[in-house]
């Protein structure tokens, strides 16, 4: 559409510490990422910032407005846009993109829309390969390869013919890694707040982590149906949608901002399909999934499903994570063994 | 008998314990409400939720808990997600009624109406569920509700009044540093949770201001400037009441109080802090956790009332011209009394 876009640089410790430096003490995590990404990106010439909003209760929705206090207070001046979700607006959200995209004709942005959106559902698709892969192949971390490789081919692609391709290439080489298919692995279900589950550096890789520890991982949420939810009002099709927030009844039977009620949800919906565990990601301090956490201990009594929370924040030691992730894993396979008779001596 | 209704003394207690209370005794209950806070308050509390969870939340289940003792037919926890237009409470307060369902422990049949006023005004079935257990006739619980509105309108006038009647504002000229005490009420108003800073500033010489002497309408005003608008009420509530507060003549200061842990503290007292910088004045912002020792935050108020106090004037060279106050005359305005302090008063 005619702009240079400046990717900031993978996040990494100096983004975190550029973060924690300047945002304040108690904000989540993604904030202090966020604000790191923004001053690196700076550094790389970036001006506008675009950028999603919401509209509460969760913090995420003024993100945008503290962000650029501080980096007013700081001396980077940046232009900001925020496209809020549509129940705002949807004209006020049109006009924005207008407002954006001056002599760009509407045609050319649904185009670039489309592509955008349709490359997050393919990359969508092949991380739940990924994820099926991960704990049953022979060499461990050759799907993760790929899977990184075939990102930037997407990422390339510029038209929908060449997205198309490009999946397709990654689909068939994820296809073809050696692997051992009898396997038994332990099915768990990664769920929390969408920046950790999402951002590997933030969870410190969780969910890699645990398929290399002999367990498929399934997320209660995608980017893809973020996006459609979030900014489109669920009108787009293609997205892998889950909707998990309508099982979180009885447990919590309001809606209380962020994704509590997806995280509940897909922890009662996952139990009963037979999932041996539940491990829920959060930043520390995040408050609906503090609200989930409270929660969950009466999720676990009741549908007999084992309920790991981990907090993630600025600590970067990984043995920590690594030791809790090892040993839930090993009670998880003593649970099913003991349920297992024939595995079982006494 | 009659029905016997438990109300913690935490949370929105601060907020509305008026209005729940003349509700529900006009409608024929008896109203329990728990003891102040204590040590056993906080300890009961914290066995019942998660670590993460912030200090009011703790000390709202250490209240519920002792609540029980006095064995209430109902305990009344109300669904607070919103009193107003596009603007929510916290989505732990939200959540509140399903965290205690979760508990272990035994619970009396809660009282869990939900107050949904985020798009519509509508409060009906809000009444509906709170009076259902005492009475289904619609005309009299719409009337004890307005009564009951009533008198916590009359409330809040009255503190709001305290600050503007000509006597406190005759009081106000005395020596007395102005002092704003800003956070959520309750933990201006539990003075245990916050080791009784009321008094000590008090005692330190100040003249405590807090967010219920600025009107709703002027506080309202003063942050439509902002490019966003905020979706929490506390969060609007706080930083209205910064900028009405620095908008008063003389040197003054601000001691913000967040509990450790607060979602919305953490970006609002940060933009508040940003704001009073620029505004050049000086505050202090103390998180609240379970610490009880109290020399730490004895040690810090002395520090910064010290450095108030040694601070030069920064108009004292501002001579003022025939009917113009110094300082910014928006203060003046009729509003919030007459002041005729001198920069140097107080030293």
């Amino acid at each position: 559409m005619g702009f240079t876009v400046i990717v900031p640089p993978p996040t990494s410790k100096r983004t975190l510490s550029l973060g924690v430096q300047n945002a304040p003490e108690f904000a989540c995590l993604p904030l202090k990422i966020n604000l790191g990404n923004f001053m690196e990106a700076r550094e790389l010439g970036a001006d506008t910032i675009i950028m999603a909003g919401g509209v509460g209760p969760c913090r995420f929705g003024l993100y945008a407005q503290l962000e650029k206090e501080i980096l007013e207070d700081l001396g980077c001046h940046y232009e900001i846009l925020v496209l809020e979700p549509p129940e705002r607006g949807i004209i006020d959200f049109f006009k924005k993109i207008r407002k954006l995209t001056e002599k760009v004709s509407w045609w050319r942005i649904i185009q670039g829309v489309r592509l955008g959106y349709k490359k997050a559902c393919f990359v969508d698709k092949l991380e739940i390969l990924v994820q099926e892969i991960r704990p049953r192949e022979n060499e461990l971390g050759t799907a993760d390869k790929i899977f990184a490789h075939s990102l930037k081919t997407i990422d390339k692609a510029n038209n929908l013919d060449e997205l198309a391709e490009a999946y397709g290439l990654a689909k068939e080489k994820l296809l073809h890694i050696p692997r051992n298919e009898e396997k038994e692995v332990l099915k768990i279900g990664l769920v929390g707040e969408i920046y950790t589950l999402l951002e590997p550096f933030a969870s410190q890789d969780i969910e890699k982590r645990l398929g290399y520890l002999g367990a498929q991982v399934t997320r209660s949420l995608y980017l893809s149906e973020w996006i459609n939810e979030h900014l489109f009002g669920g009108l787009l099709s293609g997205a892998v949608r889950q909707g998990f927030s309508k099982h979180a009844g009885p447990f919590l039977n309001h809606f209380v901002g962020g994704h509590a009620r997806e995280s509940i949800g897909a922890g009662v919906l996952l139990a009963g399909e037979g999932f041996d565990g539940i491990v829920q990601v959060a930043p520390l301090t995040c408050m609906p999934e503090i609200v989930a956490h409270s929660i969950f201990p009466s999720v676990s009594d009741t549908l007999d499903i084992p309920v790991l929370t981990i907090y993630v924040d600025e600590l970067s030691g990984q043995e920590g994570i690594h030791t809790r992730l090892e040993a839930f894993i090993d009670l998880l396979w003593g649970k099913r063994f003991s349920l297992d008779h024939e595995k079982t001596i006494c | 008998m009659n029905i016997r209704i438990g109300i913690p003394r935490a949370l929105l207690y601060y907020n509305y314990v008026t209005l729940w209370k003349t509700f529900f005794t006009l409608l024929g209950a008896e109203v329990l409400i728990s003891g102040y806070t204590n040590k056993l308050t906080l300890d009961l509390g914290r066995d019942m939720v998660v670590d993460e969870a912030c200090l009011p939340v703790k000390i709202f289940f250490g209240h519920t808990a002792q609540l029980l003792e006095q064995k209430p037919d109902f305990l009344f926890v109300p669904r607070m997600v919103s009193v107003e237009k596009s603007a929510y409470i916290c989505p732990k307060i939200i959540g509140l009624p399903d965290i205690l369902e979760a508990g272990k422990k035994e619970m009396p049949a809660l009282i869990k109406p939900t107050m949904n006023m985020v798009s519509t005004g509508n409060i009906d079935s809000f009444l509906r569920e709170a009076g259902s257990c005492l009475t289904t006739d619609r005309r009299k619980i719409s009337r004890a509700w307005k009564i009951a509105r009533q008198e916590q309108n009359a409330e809040d006038r009255q503190a709001l009044d305290k600050s503007r009647s000509t006597e406190i504002g005759a009081a106000r000229t005395g020596s007395k540093l102005p002092m704003l005490l800003l956070g959520h009420r309750y933990n201006l108003y539990d003075d245990f949770l916050n080791l009784n800073i009321r008094k000590r500033l008090w005692q330190m010489g100040c003249d405590l201001w807090t967010p219920e002497q600025f009107s709703e309408e002027s506080k309202e005003d003063t942050i439509k400037t902002l490019p966003k608008a905020i979706f929490w009420t506390f969060g609007k509530d706080i930083l209205g009441t910064v900028r009405c507060f620095s908008r008063l003549p003389g040197p003054k200061g601000v001691v913000i109080i967040s509990s450790f842990g607060c979602g919305i503290d953490s970006f609002i007292g940060n933009m508040a802090m940003r704001y009073l910088h620029k505004a050049g004045i000086p505050y202090l912002n103390i998180t609240l956790d379970e610490h009880s020792g109290e020399a730490g935050l004895e040690t810090r108020l002395e520090a910064f009332l010290d450095m108030i106090r040694w601070r030069r004037p920064f108009n004292e060279d501002h001579i003022s011209s025939y009917g113009t106050p110094l300082g910014d005359p928006e203060g003046y305005a009729g509003i919030h009394g007459v002041y005729g302090y001198s920069a140097t008063s107080y030293q």
